[in-house]
Formats: C-alpha cells, sequence, structure tokens
C-alpha cells in the first residue's frame, strides 16, 4: 500500500513536471526573409544575414514571455526580383505562419494586402519608394532604409549651395525611374541648378553618348540614380573621356560591383560621392564596430574583390543592420505582446523601440513607419577604394571613419 | 404539334444520337482520360501536404496554356516559341481591365484572351508561309519584343512592382487558390477535349495534313496559311486566357515573368509530353515541375539558387526526347497500351452514295508560261471532256507538269485561259478550283504522316462540306454529324474504288509506295471532282500495280470524270487514253485519239 502510494506520488510528481514543461514550451518566431537571392545576391545576402545575425542572438539570449521560450527562425525565399514570386512567397510565409516577413520591396504592392488580411507586418529594408509605405493605407506595411525623398533632398539639401550645374542622370531600370521621380521633386523649387536630365540605358555597353550630351548642357557635376552597373559604365565613360567632373550618387555607389568594374583605374572611383543611411549615431562607432564585429564572425567580411594600399577592401554591412534592427525590434514587440498573436505583435510594433546596431533607437509609431529618418542620411566620398565621410556635411563631418581594409 | 414540343422531341433526338454517338467513339484512352482528370481535380486534396495549392494552380494555368500551344504544335506541327507573350498578353489586357473597369474577373479574363488571340492571329499572318526553324526564330522574336516592351514601359507593366490586380469573385466563388485550380483544371480539360474533337474534324485533318505534306495538301486544295493563322489565333486565346486567370490568382501582372522562358518551357512541356495527345501538354507541365524540384535539390548540394539549373535540365530533358527519336512521354505510354490492349476497330461501314457532282468541260485556251527567259508553255489549248482519258506526253522538260499545274492553279499562267463549265478558273485558287471540281495528285508519293487510310482520303471531303468548321466540331451540331457521316460514305466509295477500303483504318505508313499513290488517287477522288489530273501515277509501279491502275482508270472514266494523265508510260497511255496530246518545248505538237500514238 505504501509502495502503490509512493508510486502515485512519483507519478503525480512526474505529471506535474510534464505540465510545467508544457506551459514553458519552446516556440518559433518565424520570420520569412523573401528578397532576391538569386538575382542580386548581395542585396538578398545582406538582407538575410542580418536578420540571421539577430535571430542567433536572440535565440541564445532566449525569449521568454506569456509563459513561452521562443527562438527565432529565418525562412529564406527567392524572390528574383520578380513580383508574382514574391507573392508567392508572402503566400509560403503565411502557410508557415511566419510572424513577419522581411523583404528588399518587390512584390510589396501586390502582397502587402495579402500580409494584412493575417495582421502580419511586412518590413522594407531595402527600397525606398515613396508609395511603398504608407500607414494609413498599409497598417502593416514598415521600413527600415533610407528613403528615395529622403535620399534625393539630402542631395539637394548638401549639392545646391555649392552653385553646380548638375546633370541628372537616372537609368531606365525601375530604380533609375523612381529616382528621377524623387529628384525632380527635390530640384523642383531649384530649377537653375539642373543643367539636363539625361536617361541612360541600362543595356548599352558604352554610354559616351549621353555623357557627352552632359558635357555639352553645361554641367559642371553628374548626379546618377542608376544601378551599380550602370553607375561605373557612366564614370567609366566620364573619366576615360578626359572629364574630371565631381560625380554623386546614391548607395549603389558602395555596391562592390562599381569598384570591381573600375579596379583596373582606382583613380577614377576616387572623388566619388553618394548618399547613404548613416553607420553611427550620436553614442559614436562603439556599438556599430561590436555590430560588424559580430557580422564578421558570423558570416565572414564582404570582400569588395579589390585592394587599397595593398590590403583587402571589405564591405560594411551598413544594410545588413537595417535587417538586424527590425528582427530585434519584432523581438520586442512579440514580448510585449506576450506571445505571437499577429494582431497583437503588429498593433505592438506600433509602440516598442529598442536600441539600433549603430546606437540609434529604432521604433515605429501609428503614424510613421519609417524607421530611418531622412536626417540620416549622410556622405561619403571614395579615396583609394574605401569611402569616409565627407568634410563638407554638417552631419557627416561628425561621423567616425569605418574601417574597410582588412 | 406545338413549335416548343417540336423543339423538345428534335432536342431528345439529338441529345440521343450525341450520346450514341460518344458510345461508339469511346475508348480505352478516353476512359484513361477521364481517370486523370478525376485524380486532377482532386489533386489539392490529395497533395495538399505537400505542394501548396497556390503552386498546384499556377500549374494548371501552366499547363492550358501548353495545351493551348498543343494545338498549334500538335496540329498544325508549327513550333511556336510566342505562347509566353501570349499568356502574358492576356495577362496585361486583363489586369487593366480589371483595374480600371467594374466588369466581372471572368469577363476580364475573356478580354484578355481576345487580346491574345488578336496578336496570335497578326503572329500567324506573319508567319504562315514560313518553314518550321523561321516560325521558331519570328517566334521567339516575338516573345522577346514583348519582354522589352514590358521592360521599357513602366506605364504599360507597371514598373518592378508590376499591375497589382483587383480580387473579385469567379463565378460565384471566393477567387482562392483552390477555386482557381479547380477552374484551371476544367478549363484545361475542355481545351484537351476540343483538342480532340478538333484533331477527328476537318480543321485538324487538314491541319495535319499540310503539316505533313504541303504540296499534297495544297493539291487537295487544304488553305494551308488560313489554317495556320487559324492554329495561331487559336493557341494564343487559349494562352491568354491562362494568362488572363492566372494574373487574379497572382494578384498582380509581372512584367518579369512572360519573357522568352516562359514560351520556351511551354514548348518544352508540349514537346516533352507530347504534342499529339490530348493530355501530353499537361503531362509535360508535370515533367517541368519534378524538374524544378531536381533543379532546387541540385542547387541545394551546390549552394546556388535551383532556378540557375532549371533551365538547363529541361534542355537537356528536350535535348533527350528529340534524339531519342522524338517520341514523347504521353504518346509513347498510349502506344505501349495499344499493343498490350489493342483497341477495337470499327465493325460498320458508313453506308449511302454520295451526291455526284454534275460532270462538266474544261476548257484551256492558249495557255502561256515562261521562267526567265525560258517557255515553259506556250500557247497550250485543251478540252477535257466527261468520261474521257486524255494523255499528255513527251520528253522530260516539255512543259507537262507545268500544264498541270497551271491548269490545278499551283501556278499562275502569263497568258490564257481556263473555265470548267460556265466557271471562270483563270484566277482562282488551287483551293477554289477543288472545291468547284478540278482536283490533281502529286507525282510524288506523298501521304500524311501518323493518319490513317480513312482520315488520308477524309481530307479530300473537306473542301466540300458546309457544316464542318471548328465550331461545330467543337459542339459537334447534328449537322455537323450528319455530314460526316456523308463525308465517310463518299469516302469509303473513294477507297472502294482505288481498292483500299479493307485497309481504311490502317495507318497510311504501313501502305507500299503503289498502295500510298492509289491512296492519294482517293483522297482526290473524296473532293467528288468532275475532272481529275494525274500526274505520272505509274511512276515505280510494279506489273500488278500497273494493271490496278489501269482498272481505276476505267473506272474513273466510267464514272464520269474527264481525266488529263500526265504519263511516261506509253503503254498504259495506249490502254486508257482516249486522246493523246503530244508536247514538245511547251507546245502541243501532235494530237492523237484512241490510243494512237
Amino acid at each position: 500500500m505504501r509502495a502503490s502510494a509512493a508510486t502515485l506520488a512519483a507519478l503525480a510528481l512526474v505529471a506535474a513536471g510534464c505540465g510545467h514543461s508544457s506551459a514553458s514550451k519552446q516556440r518559433t518566431i518565424l520570420i520569412a526573409v523573401d528578397a532576391p537571392f538569386s538575382r542580386s545576391p548581395y542585396i538578398g545576402n545582406t538582407i538575410a544575414n542580418g536578420g540571421r545575425l539577430a535571430s542567433d542572438q536572440l535565440t541564445l539570449r532566449g525569449i521568454t514571455t506569456g509563459g513561452a521560450t521562443y527562438r527565432v527562425r529565418i525562412l529564406q525565399l527567392d524572390n528574383a526580383l520578380s513580383p508574382s514570386r514574391a507573392v508567392a512567397n508572402v503566400r509560403r510565409a503565411l502557410r508557415e505562419h511566419a510572424t513577419a516577413i522581411l523583404t528588399d520591396g518587390t512584390g510589396v504592392d501586390a502582397a502587402w494586402r495579402l500580409a494584412d488580411k493575417q495582421h502580419v507586418p511586412v518590413c522594407i529594408a531595402y527600397q525606398g519608394g515613396s508609395k511603398l509605405v504608407n500607414p494609413e493605407n498599409r497598417p502593416n506595411v514598415f521600413r527600415i532604409a533610407p528613403t528615395d525623398h529622403g535620399l534625393a533632398f539630402r542631395l539637394a539639401e548638401y549639392l545646391v549651395p555649392k552653385r553646380l550645374k548638375i546633370a541628372l542622370l537616372t537609368d531606365d531600370s525601375d530604380y533609375g525611374q523612381a529616382g528621377r521621380d524623387a529628384l525632380d521633386d527635390a530640384f523642383r523649387t531649384v530649377p537653375k541648378a539642373v543643367a539636363a536630365r539625361i536617361t541612360l540605358p541600362a543595356s548599352a555597353s558604352d554610354l559616351a553618348p549621353q555623357v557627352l550630351e552632359a558635357r555639352r548642357s553645361g554641367a559642371t557635376a553628374l548626379l546618377v540614380w542608376a544601378r551599380p552597373a550602370v553607375l561605373g559604365k557612366t564614370i567609366a565613360a566620364t573619366r576615360s573621356a578626359g572629364w574630371h567632373v565631381p560625380v554623386y550618387s546614391t548607395p549603389a555607389a558602395e555596391d562592390p560591383v562599381v569598384r570591381q568594374q573600375l579596379a583596373d583605374h582606382p583613380s577614377w572611383v576616387d572623388g566619388l560621392t553618394f548618399a547613404s543611411g548613416r553607420m553611427t549615431a550620436e553614442l559614436g562607432p562603439a556599438p556599430w564596430s561590436t555590430f560588424e564585429a559580430s557580422y564578421e564572425t558570423a558570416f565572414g567580411a564582404t570582400s569588395v574583390g579589390v585592394k587599397s594600399h595593398g590590403r583587402r577592401v571589405i564591405a560594411p554591412p551598413d544594410y545588413a543592420m537595417y535587417s538586424y534592427d527590425f528582427v530585434n525590434l519584432l523581438a520586442a514587440a512579440v514580448q510585449s505582446a506576450s506571445g505571437t498573436d499577429p494582431a497583437k505583435v503588429l498593433s505592438a510594433l506600433n509602440q516598442v523601440t529598442t536600441r539600433g546596431a549603430n546606437g540609434d533607437e529604432r521604433g515605429f509609431n501609428e503614424r510613421n513607419h519609417e524607421g530611418v529618418v531622412d536626417d540620416d542620411v549622410y556622405f561619403a566620398r571614395f579615396r583609394d577604394m574605401v569611402f569616409r565621410p565627407v568634410g563638407d556635411d554638417p552631419l557627416s563631418s561628425t561621423l567616425p571613419e569605418i574601417s574597410q581594409v582588412r | 404539334m406545338s413549335t416548343p414540343a417540336a423543339a423538345a422531341v428534335r432536342t431528345g433526338v439529338a441529345l440521343r444520337e450525341t450520346l450514341a454517338s460518344a458510345r461508339e467513339s469511346w475508348t480505352d484512352t478516353a476512359t484513361a482520360g477521364g481517370a486523370v482528370a478525376v485524380a486532377a481535380a482532386l489533386a489539392p486534396f490529395v497533395l495538399g501536404g505537400l505542394i501548396a495549392t497556390d503552386t498546384l494552380a499556377s500549374g494548371a494555368y501552366l499547363a492550358l496554356a501548353a495545351t493551348g500551344l498543343g494545338l498549334c504544335v500538335g496540329l498544325a506541327g508549327v513550333p511556336s516559341l510566342a505562347q509566353g507573350a501570349f499568356v502574358g498578353t492576356g495577362a496585361f489586357a486583363a489586369a487593366h481591365v480589371l483595374r480600371h473597369t467594374q466588369l466581372p474577373a471572368e469577363l476580364c479574363a475573356l478580354i484578355g484572351a481576345i487580346a491574345a488571340a488578336g496578336l496570335g492571329t497578326a503572329a500567324g499572318f506573319a508567319v504562315r508561309s514560313l518553314d518550321a526553324v523561321r516560325v521558331a526564330v519570328g517566334t521567339w522574336l516575338l516573345s522577346w519584343l514583348l519582354a522589352l516592351a514590358l521592360g521599357a514601359l513602366p506605364w504599360l507593366s507597371g514598373g518592378a512592382q508590376g499591375l497589382v490586380v483587383p480580387t473579385r469573385r469567379l463565378f460565384g466563388f471566393s477567387p482562392t487558390p483552390l477555386v482557381h485550380y479547380e477552374l484551371a483544371v476544367i478549363l484545361t480539360g475542355l481545351c484537351a477535349l476540343a483538342l480532340v474533337a478538333l484533331r477527328r474534324g476537318p480543321f485538324g485533318l487538314d491541319l495535319a495534313a499540310a503539316a505533313r505534306h504541303r504540296g499534297a495538301a495544297a493539291a487537295l486544295g487544304v488553305p494551308m496559311e488560313r489554317l495556320r493563322v487559324g492554329a495561331f489565333a487559336a493557341s494564343a486565346f487559349v494562352g491568354g486566357l491562362a494568362g488572363g486567370f492566372a494574373v487574379q490568382l497572382d494578384i498582380v501582372a509581372d512584367p518579369t515573368a512572360y519573357g522568352p522562358l516562359l514560351s520556351f518551357e511551354l514548348l518544352v512541356a508540349v514537346l516533352v509530353g507530347g504534342a499529339a495527345a490530348a493530355l501530353g501538354p499537361s503531362a509535360g507541365v508535370v515533367v517541368l515541375g519534378l524538374i524544378a524540384l531536381a533543379a532546387r535539390a541540385l542547387g541545394g548540394l551546390a549552394g546556388v539558387s535551383g532556378s540557375r539549373f532549371q533551365p538547363m535540365l529541361e534542355a537537356l530533358l528536350l535535348l533527350a526526347v528529340l534524339t531519342t527519336g522524338g517520341n514523347a512521354f504521353v504518346p509513347a505510354a498510349i502506344a505501349s497500351a495499344r499493343r498490350l490492349r489493342p483497341e477495337r476497330r470499327r465493325q460498320s461501314r458508313p453506308a449511302g452514295a454520295p451526291a455526284r457532282r454534275r460532270r462538266e468541260l474544261l476548257r484551256a485556251d492558249e495557255l502561256s508560261k515562261r521562267f526567265g527567259t525560258v517557255t515553259a508553255v506556250d500557247g497550250v489549248s485543251l478540252e477535257l471532256m466527261p468520261r474521257t482519258i486524255t494523255a499528255l506526253v513527251g520528253p522530260n522538260g516539255s512543259g507537262k507538269t507545268t500544264v498541270l499545274r497551271l491548269l490545278a492553279g499551283a501556278q499562275p499562267p502569263d497568258h490564257g485561259r481556263i473555265t470548267l463549265g460556265s466557271h471562270e478558273l483563270t484566277a482562282a485558287s488551287a483551293a477554289e478550283r477543288v472545291q468547284i471540281g478540278l482536283v490533281r495528285t502529286l507525282q510524288t508519293r506523298a501521304y500524311f504522316g501518323e493518319l490513317t487510310v480513312l482520315q488520308h482520303a477524309l481530307v479530300g471531303t473537306n473542301r466540300t462540306r458546309r457544316h464542318g468548321g471548328a465550331v461545330r466540331a467543337l459542339v459537334s451540331t447534328p449537322l455537323y454529324r450528319a455530314e460526316n457521316r456523308l463525308a465517310e460514305a463518299q469516302t469509303f466509295a473513294a477507297l472502294e474504288t482505288v481498292g483500299l477500303a479493307a485497309d481504311a483504318d490502317r495507318p497510311a505508313s504501313e501502305l507500299t509506295g503503289a498502295g500510298r499513290q492509289r491512296l492519294m488517287i482517293a483522297a482526290a477522288l473524296a473532293t467528288n471532282p468532275s475532272v481529275f489530273l494525274l500526274d505520272e501515277p505509274s511512276a515505280g509501279a510494279a506489273p500488278e500495280d500497273l494493271e490496278r491502275l489501269t482498272a481505276i482508270l476505267r473506272r474513273l472514266k466510267a464514272d464520269g470524270l474527264a481525266v488529263l494523265l500526265v504519263e511516261h508510260n506509253l503503254s498504259l497511255v495506249r490502254a486508257v487514253a482516249d486522246e493523246t496530246l503530244e508536247l514538245e518545248l511547251g507546245r502541243v505538237v501532235r494530237r492523237e485519239t484512241n490510243g494512237r500514238l
């Protein structure tokens, strides 16, 4: 009898233990990364790696809320820059009960509504089109990346006081066309600053005719808003013609493709100036350095494929920082919502803030779904295949130089 | 009986006839096809855990587009590489209509299909007379043109984000992937049935004849170019319909989705699955799906995207199919099944004598034809009387075949006039002359590929049919079926004349050379001519074949036909000819009667 009672007691304990285990069982926060891994691997991998770094750190640290422990998992889906594939990817993500979708921006116009029906947030970590994000009409679409509007207005703000006659060169890709709209908007009030508006055919092997047209217009500066390969060809056409005009551009300039294209003429890259989201914040370079070190430990440094003074040049993971920040923000939202209930997580995303990889505070609210404000756009200039912040812009001049050689 | 009651009775009779006809023509292949259709309809419920329904629905729309392409490739023998462009045209046209109007979703898809059919008609017109290689290149360029246009015109394509399409109910249902899938399966099934109906009907037989031997088909009056344009238009319509519905499943018209690669994949699907079988293109799409899985696995091993391997594997598969004799999966499976379990042969022969055409006199006056500086025919005049055999003899290069071609309308004369009874034929096309009653056979022993002996001869009857159009064939109207019976009777009569009635269900490829020659005579006879032009029918004939040919020619004469026989074999001429004209350097140098030479 006593033995039976002991057995019963032991069973009760086991049952209690099981019950406790079930209450704190491990659950998953699934984040689908929908990006062009096959067509633009640099962009796709940058977004995915940033997200994966954050997910690994969060899983290691452990997210416990609502009586459950969560691990974060990244589901990588290739959209190949195709909107219909992006829609199919979003459908798959929703079938697999993804908590959020992280995207470069491809197909968001079509796919956001599908995600919205299930209250799943979609975060854009690359494209800057102004129509993509609108908290009123698209309550589940967020962005952590510089906007086209921000880049264009900061470029105008930076260039107009220099009294330059600027030739606006945009390529005929969608990226270039969106840029042209943003530049037209930014330079509307200063038409005299614009010497010419020229379209660059993205498929042309030689852009000398377009560069000659810009030169004949009397331009004293070129502002090129084009895909990296087209930017490289434009610089080559300009410099090979012996025209030493200053060239300004967008974050496309920091894509390794540009420097690889011009590797035989490193001096042609010198002076190329571009606008992008700043890597460091008021807190100084320490948070960024920590993030960069973690990134390189996890994935290795992204080699550009060129050398500077005999040392290997690497690309800093600045855009990976945005996807990294979103995953952390999502984890904060899950904690705030005490679980992964989609509607609650979506609502919480409008409330929570986190400290970003560069030390900046990241967060959204009901009226603003932009994670990078226009004032965070800085300017950098290339010399010896690496870039450093310019000194003639109030914001940029305060930013530290980030080492890009290993 | 009141009019509605009479109509009801007629409808009942027609329905009974339809059922009886369906029962009679039901085969093991049809049973297998039905089983496949049922399995396809149930697939989402069985494969739900393995393959997502939206993926299945996309594949089903691809199968629909491929089945449409099967119409062009399988029936017309035209390797179109523009089906992707037609799907894209349907998709973007439907997307624009959906965005700018409140029209129902089905109507928008139909408008997309009509837009695609318009483009298909234009494309078909452009390539109507080109050979297969040039058709492939031309249509491939069209695919590129559409892709470039979509890339260059953001107002048309919606740019990188594509054109977002509003969702509307489909046939009263919420447009879920499952509804799209079932709709796509139904449409693909209907398209496959249409393919079968067209293949068996005059449209399909004419296309098959034109695809296999253009010259012989032209001699029978097959309007090849018009049929080819029609096949392109129909193929594009189906492709456009697939695009118009698929874009509603995707909820975005994607400018990157309709490039030349899609056209290539659709052609691969048709060739791999089998253009000759109605379900072949759908089977090809399933194979493509398996290739995508294999490519993904390979990509996983290589650490790159599977999409980089997919076109390569597809090209390898296509090469494998083509280099192993082009025997695609479904036709090969059907052939194997038939070897194991042969289909039952037709037991009864259709009865009923065809109405004979009125026999008339063909008159040619002062026909002349020059080729550069060479005068091939110089002022030839002749009369072909009913119930008379006229022989045209002469050395090689004397102009015999040219006279025949001028009479048949294969070439226009430079001078001269041709009449048949009260009909003026000088400017008439070959097809019009066949309709009026003038037919010709070729010197070569041409035959139409895999068609049976009966189908071969049936091609001849198509010129005189009034209710044999493609639409009537699709819905199998009572008039169409009645005319079918008459055409078969007419054809059997022609086959009996040449001694091939017992071989009606055999493939023509199994006949001897002389047998094929007689078969083409039967096909020409099936046009119900009053004037028959024969170009060296005895070429290569064995003695026993000559005897049979002599008997056939006498039978033609006895039936009241006017026969012009171009012949080298003078003993045959002596045996049958009532009048003999000898040509030399394009001129008639001698006329003899009663076989004297």
